[in-house]
């Protein structure tokens, strides 16, 4: 079976500015997956893509083995994006109507209705809308056709702790239909809670894939580093506690999942470690760290 | 499509006001100014009170038509227009039912004027002079229409207002419609004859002096159809590659 999404060396410029660099990516259907990056990473950027509203500088975007405006022609493809909006004087019951009628095959009203928990405010006109309502009101007109491929833009937004929950609830539940789900956020607890596969952007660039699981041990760990003084990098990765290893410039920087670990062996196994520095990483930072071993020179 | 042609539909049909408004100030005027007209007046070989209910219902539908521009410009803003291109309606949808919407507005302030005409002023058309009077106008502001959403896909929400509106006083007063081309002097007579505003006030005219109209301004009328009609589809492609 075709993948329901395949990137190909998708790249974006706005001028000067590479906002897409050079991403391949495919997503196999019934996965949900997360698009975990920090904002202005290329997360909205590569999501446009995907829909067809903005065309790639350079590579290919297939949805479904068609071109994204077909796949949404067709009505294969819902998304709920940050800055999509709704005309002030229909209500929510009529948007909902109208998002039903146009697509083949919709959900039942009452099922839209209640997933999205919009029923309680059916009636109301959607500039009468809070936050948070708004957002239900983008997820009822996403799901309303009954999408085989949701694509949802920081879904949660503008959502308190409680809608949150609730949001992810229905979320999980239309994902058990064997859909496939593709959604971006910038929480960590988000992508690990809720995606079978987390995919990390950062500048443009997949930095990493993985499990939830994977990715919180590459990004919750510290960085443990101290002067070089001649030794080689790679003599430390088979320490406990280290993921990777790198030099850089006059340090060697120990990315490790358990940094008390690593720095008790390193003592203990009699290493020389003038300045030592253990230090967390942000996301972004973690991140980044990751990429860095291509981008700056090797190790020697 | 045509569920979202309903849905449009219901929405104006729902807020009244803006058609109030495109009916109000065409009745207005041509209540003041055939005040002094009488019956036997004439401009051309058109009765006064005839020609200038043909003036007022042009100018007042050009003000119903362009209005929808500022729907559009809005739309834009809020992330509607966007939320429709990941939807199965296609953009070429999207454009051809705002058009038709924005050409319905037309016929409120023909229809307006037209009654005032008829049953104050004494301008007598027949039954099929008043249908090609309703069918001619609306037909005719399909130029209108486009150069609407030709502003509407161009304009932030703030600039859409008074963009539309010189756009309409700008073709209703160098087109004719509120002084009489045969009153102007010689030079703007020639540029008003060149204009849409004053060919498509001249299907009106033609139906009211019991003529057709002359070929040579329904070629103009349709050479503006498509400059204006390129020129949105020119906008609405620029509005959509901003993300």
């Amino acid at each position: 079976m075709t993948d329901a999404v395949r990137l190909t060396s998708v790249a974006k410029n706005y001028g000067a500015v590479r906002a897409v660099d050079g991403v391949d990516l495919s997503i196999a259907r019934g996965q949900t997956v997360a698009l975990l990056g920090p904002n202005g990473a290329g997360k909205s950027t590569t999501i446009s893509m995907i829909l067809g509203l903005l065309t790639p500088s350079a590579g290919t975007v297939e949805v479904f083995g068609t071109s994204p405006a077909d796949a949404v022609r067709a009505g294969r493809v819902g998304a709920m994006l940050q800055e999509s909006g709704f005309p002030a004087s229909a209500t929510v019951r009529e948007l909902v109507q109208l998002a039903r009628a146009l697509y083949r095959d919709p959900l039942p009203l009452d099922e839209i209705m209640a997933t999205a928990d919009v029923a309680s405010i059916a009636d109301r006109r959607s500039d009468k809308l809070s936050g948070g309502q708004s957002q239900r009101l983008r997820f009822a007109f996403a799901l309303a056709g009954n999408p085989e491929l949701l694509i949802l833009d920081e879904p949660t937004a503008a959502l308190d702790v409680e809608s949150r929950q609730q949001f992810w609830a229905a979320m999980r539940r239309y994902a058990a239909t064997g859909r496939t789900v593709l959604f971006a956020t910038h929480y960590l607890e988000e992508a690990d809670d809720f995606a079978d596969r987390v995919i990390v952007i950062a500048r443009g660039r997949v930095v990493a894939d993985g499990s939830g699981a994977e990715i919180k041990k590459l990004a919750g760990g510290r960085t443990v580093s101290f002067d070089r003084a001649g030794q080689d990098a790679d003599a430390f990765t088979a320490l406990p506690g280290v993921v990777s290893a790198q030099a850089r410039g006059e340090r060697v920087l120990l990315r490790c999942d358990d940094s008390d670990v690593t720095v008790r062996a390193l003592f203990e196994g009699g290493h020389r470690v003038a300045n030592l520095e253990v230090t967390g990483a942000g996301l972004e930072e973690a991140f980044l760290t990751l990429t860095a071993k291509t981008e700056l020179e090797p190790a020697r | 499509m045509t569920a979202y042609l309903r849905f449009e539909l219901r929405r104006l049909i729902r807020d009244p006001r803006v058609i109030v408004f495109t009916v109000v100030l065409p009745v207005l005027i041509y209540f003041i100014s055939t005040g002094s007209a009488g019956a036997a007046d004439r401009i051309g070989s058109v009765q006064v009170a005839a020609y200038l209910m043909v003036s007022m219902a042009a100018y007042g539908a050009l003000v119903g038509v362009m209005s929808v521009g500022i729907g559009v410009a809005n739309e834009r803003a809020t992330g509607w227009l966007r939320q429709l291109r990941i939807s199965p309606v296609t953009p070429g949808q999207v454009v051809a039912v705002k058009a038709l919407l924005a050409s319905i507005m037309a016929i409120p302030s023909v229809a307006a004027v037209g009654v005032i005409a008829a049953t104050r002023n004494g301008v007598e058309l027949s039954a099929p002079q008043w249908v090609a009077l309703v069918g001619l106008l609306w037909l005719g502001s399909l130029p209108f229409a486009a150069l609407g959403l030709a502003l509407g896909f161009s304009m932030p929400p703030n600039l859409i207002q008074p963009a539309s509106m010189l756009g309409v006083f700008g073709l209703a007063f160098l087109g004719g419609l509120f002084v009489p081309v045969e009153a102007m002097p010689a030079a703007l007579a020639k540029i008003a004859t060149w204009l849409p505003s004053n060919r498509y006030a001249e299907l009106g005219w033609s139906v009211a002096g019991d003529k057709a109209p002359p070929l040579g301004g329904v070629a103009i009328l349709v050479g503006w159809a498509v400059v204006f009609g390129g020129l949105a589809a020119l906008m609405y492609r620029r509005s959509a590659a901003q993300k």
